[in-house]
C-alpha cells in the first residue's frame, strides 16, 4: 500500500512539471506567432475500402476544430483534410474549410474570409491576419501618438526634420517597432487638434487647425487585403475648407492635395507625411 | 268512486305524481352522488396510503445511505481522494496541450523548444493543397542567430534576417512564411502543369529553381494541326504565386503584348 503510494505521488509530480513544460512551450510559440490557440481537436474517420486496400490505397479523413485569438481578433475553425496514401506518396488536401472571426466591425474582413473559405487556403488565412493585425495595431499607435501630441503650441522648439526615403514601404514596417516614449528631442505638441472619429480603432483621424476652424484635413487609412492575400496599408486625405477658401485658392491646392499627398506618402513615408501634413495646417503659429 | 270532472283533483293527482317523481329522481341523484363521493375519497385513501408507504421506503434508503458514506469515509484517507482527480484534470490537460502545439502547423509557424533556444516548423500549401516544411533552428542570444536551416538557397534568407530578426522576429518568420509559400504555390503549379498537361505541351517545360520563371511552347489543341504558342511567365514578386509579365509568341513574332496583373 504504502509503495504504490509513494510510486503514485512520483508520477504525479513528473506529470505536474511536464505539463509545466509543455505550457511554456505553449506560451512561448503564442508569443513568437502572435497566434494563440486556446482549444483544438481532431476526430479521424477512415474512408479505406476494401478495393483500396488491395490497391494499398489508404484514404482517412480528418476533421479538425479550432479556436484561438490573434490580438484583438478572436476566431474558430472547423475544416476537414483528406490524406491519400497511395505506394509512392502521401497527399493531404483540405477539403472544407469554415470560419468565424470576431470581431466583425473590421469590414474588410469578412471579405477576405470568405475568399479563404473558398479557396480553402488556411496557411494563406493565418499569414494575412497576422500582417493585418500588425498593421491595425501600427495604424492605432501612430494615431495615437498625433493625438496626445496634439494641442496649444509652445513657442521656442526646433521642428522635425523630414526624413527622405525612397524604399518607404520597408521604413514603415521597420519603423513599426520604434518606441515613440524615447523621442525626448520632440516633446513640442501641435497646434492643431486631432479627433478620431471612430475612436481607438479608427481608421481615420481630422486634423483642425485651432487658428482657423474653418479648414479641417481628414486622413483615411484603410488596411485592405488583396485577392492573393497580400496586406497593405491605403492611406487618402479629404481636405475640407470653408467656400470663401475655395474660391481665393487659385493655385487649386485643395484639389491637387489628394494626388499630392500619396505623393509625399512615397517620399517621406507614414509618420513624417503625416507630421508634416499636421504641421502645415498652422505655420503662422511656428514663430 | 265516480270520475269526478274535478280539475283541481286531476291536476292534484298528476301534480302529486309529478311531484313524487321529481323526489326519487332527486333521491336517485343524491344516491348516485354520494356514491361517486365515497368512491373517490376511497381512491384518495388508497393514494394517501401508497404514498405514505414510497415516503417511509425513501427516508429508511436515505438514512442507509448516510451510514454508508460515514463508514467509506471513515476508511479512505483524507488527502488521498482529492490527488487523483488532480492527477486525472493534470492528465488531461496535458493532453489538450500536446494537441495544440500539433495543431500550431495548421497557422504556418510551430515549433519545439530546444537547448539553445527553439526550431520553428514553416508549413506550406497551395489551394488547400498541403505541401512541404522547411525547419529554420535559432539560437536565442544577444543577438539572436540562426543556428542552421533546410531553407532553400535561392529563398532570400540573409536579406530578411539583416533586415528583421533582431528587431522583430515575428515579422522575419511571417515574411519568411511568405516566400516559402509563394515559392512553394509556383513549383506545385509547375509540377502540375508538366504532368496533368503534357499532352499540350509541345516540348519541355523550362523552368528555374526558384519557379519564377518558366518557358514553354505549347498547343491549343492536344491532338491537331493547331500552330504552338511560345510562352514566358515571370514572376517578379517573389511573395506570390501569380506571374506578373505574361509574353505569348507565335513564330517569334509577339502575338500578345505582356502584361501585368499588378501596378
Amino acid at each position: 500500500m504504502y509503495q504504490s503510494d509513494s510510486e503514485g505521488w512520483a508520477s504525479s509530480k513528473d506529470l505536474r512539471s511536464h505539463l509545466g513544460h509543455l505550457e511554456s512551450e505553449l506560451r512561448f510559440l503564442s508569443t513568437l506567432t502572435g497566434i494563440s490557440i486556446r482549444n483544438y481537436s481532431m476526430k479521424t474517420e477512415d474512408l479505406t475500402n476494401t478495393e483500396k486496400k488491395e490497391k494499398s490505397i489508404m484514404k482517412v479523413l480528418q476533421r479538425h476544430r479550432l479556436s484561438g485569438n490573434c490580438r484583438m481578433i478572436t476566431f474558430q475553425l472547423e475544416f476537414q483534410i483528406l490524406e491519400i496514401q497511395n505506394k509512392e506518396s502521401l497527399s493531404s488536401v483540405i477539403t472544407d474549410l469554415n470560419i468565424i472571426m470576431e470581431p466583425t466591425e473590421y469590414s474588410e474582413l469578412s471579405e477576405f474570409v470568405s475568399r479563404a473559405e473558398e479557396r480553402r487556403d488556411l496557411l494563406m488565412f493565418f499569414r494575412s491576419l497576422h500582417f493585418f493585425v500588425e498593421w491595425c495595431e501600427y495604424r492605432k499607435r501612430t494615431f495615437e501618438h498625433f493625438k496626445e501630441r496634439s494641442g496649444p503650441a509652445r513657442r521656442g522648439v526646433t521642428s522635425l526634420q523630414p526624413v527622405v526615403c525612397r524604399d518607404w514601404e520597408a521604413e514603415t514596417k521597420r519603423l513599426h517597432s520604434r518606441d515613440w516614449s524615447q523621442d525626448q528631442c520632440t516633446k513640442e505638441k501641435y497646434p492643431a487638434a486631432v479627433h478620431l472619429p471612430e475612436g481607438a480603432a479608427s481608421s481615420c483621424m481630422a486634423v483642425r487647425s485651432t487658428c482657423q476652424p474653418g479648414f479641417e484635413l481628414v486622413i483615411v487609412w484603410r488596411v485592405q487585403i488583396d485577392e492573393e492575400g497580400k496586406v497593405l496599408p491605403k492611406l487618402d486625405l479629404l481636405p475640407k475648407a470653408p467656400q470663401q477658401a475655395l474660391k481665393l485658392d487659385r493655385n487649386r491646392v485643395l484639389e491637387t492635395a489628394p494626388l499630392s499627398f500619396r505623393a509625399l506618402l512615397g517620399t517621406l513615408g507614414i509618420e513624417a507625411a503625416l507630421e508634416s501634413l499636421i504641421k502645415s495646417l498652422c505655420t503662422a503659429d511656428y514663430d | 268512486m265516480e270520475w269526478a270532472n274535478d280539475g283541481k283533483t286531476r291536476g292534484g293527482v298528476l301534480a302529486h305524481l309529478e311531484r313524487l317523481e321529481i323526489q326519487v329522481n332527486r333521491s336517485r341523484k343524491n344516491l348516485e352522488d354520494l356514491q361517486r363521493a365515497q368512491a373517490v375519497e376511497s381512491a384518495l385513501g388508497t393514494k394517501i396510503h401508497k404514498l405514505r408507504c414510497l415516503r417511509d421506503e425513501l427516508r429508511a434508503e436515505a438514512k442507509q445511505r448516510q451510514a454508508r458514506v460515514k463508514a467509506s469515509t471513515v476508511n479512505v484517507e483524507p488527502d488521498q481522494t482529492p490527488e487523483i482527480s488532480e492527477q486525472e484534470v493534470a492528465k488531461r490537460r496535458k493532453e489538450n496541450v500536446k494537441a495544440i502545439l500539433q495543431a500550431y502547423r495548421f497557422t504556418g509557424l510551430s515549433g519545439k523548444l530546444t537547448s539553445r533556444g527553439v526550431c520553428v516548423c514553416i508549413s506550406t500549401a497551395f489551394e488547400g493543397n498541403l505541401l512541404d516544411s522547411y525547419f529554420i533552428d535559432l539560437v536565442i542570444q544577444k543577438p539572436l542567430r540562426i543556428h542552421h536551416h533546410s531553407i532553400p538557397v535561392f529563398i532570400p534568407l540573409e536579406e530578411l534576417s539583416a533586415k528583421y530578426l533582431q528587431t522583430n522576429i515575428q515579422h522575419f518568420l511571417f515574411c519568411l512564411c511568405e516566400y516559402l509559400n509563394a515559392y512553394a504555390g509556383r513549383k506545385y503549379q509547375a509540377d502540375r502543369l508538366q504532368s496533368d498537361f503534357a499532352a499540350f505541351l509541345a516540348g519541355p517545360l523550362r523552368r528555374n529553381s526558384l519557379c519564377n520563371l518558366l518557358s514553354f511552347t505549347y498547343k491549343v489543341e492536344p491532338r491537331g494541326q493547331s500552330f504552338p504558342f511560345c510562352a514566358r511567365l515571370l514572376y517578379k514578386d517573389l511573395t506570390t504565386a501569380l506571374p506578373t509579365d505574361v509574353t505569348v509568341t507565335y513564330q517569334g513574332k509577339r502575338k500578345y503584348c505582356t502584361f501585368c496583373s499588378h501596378d
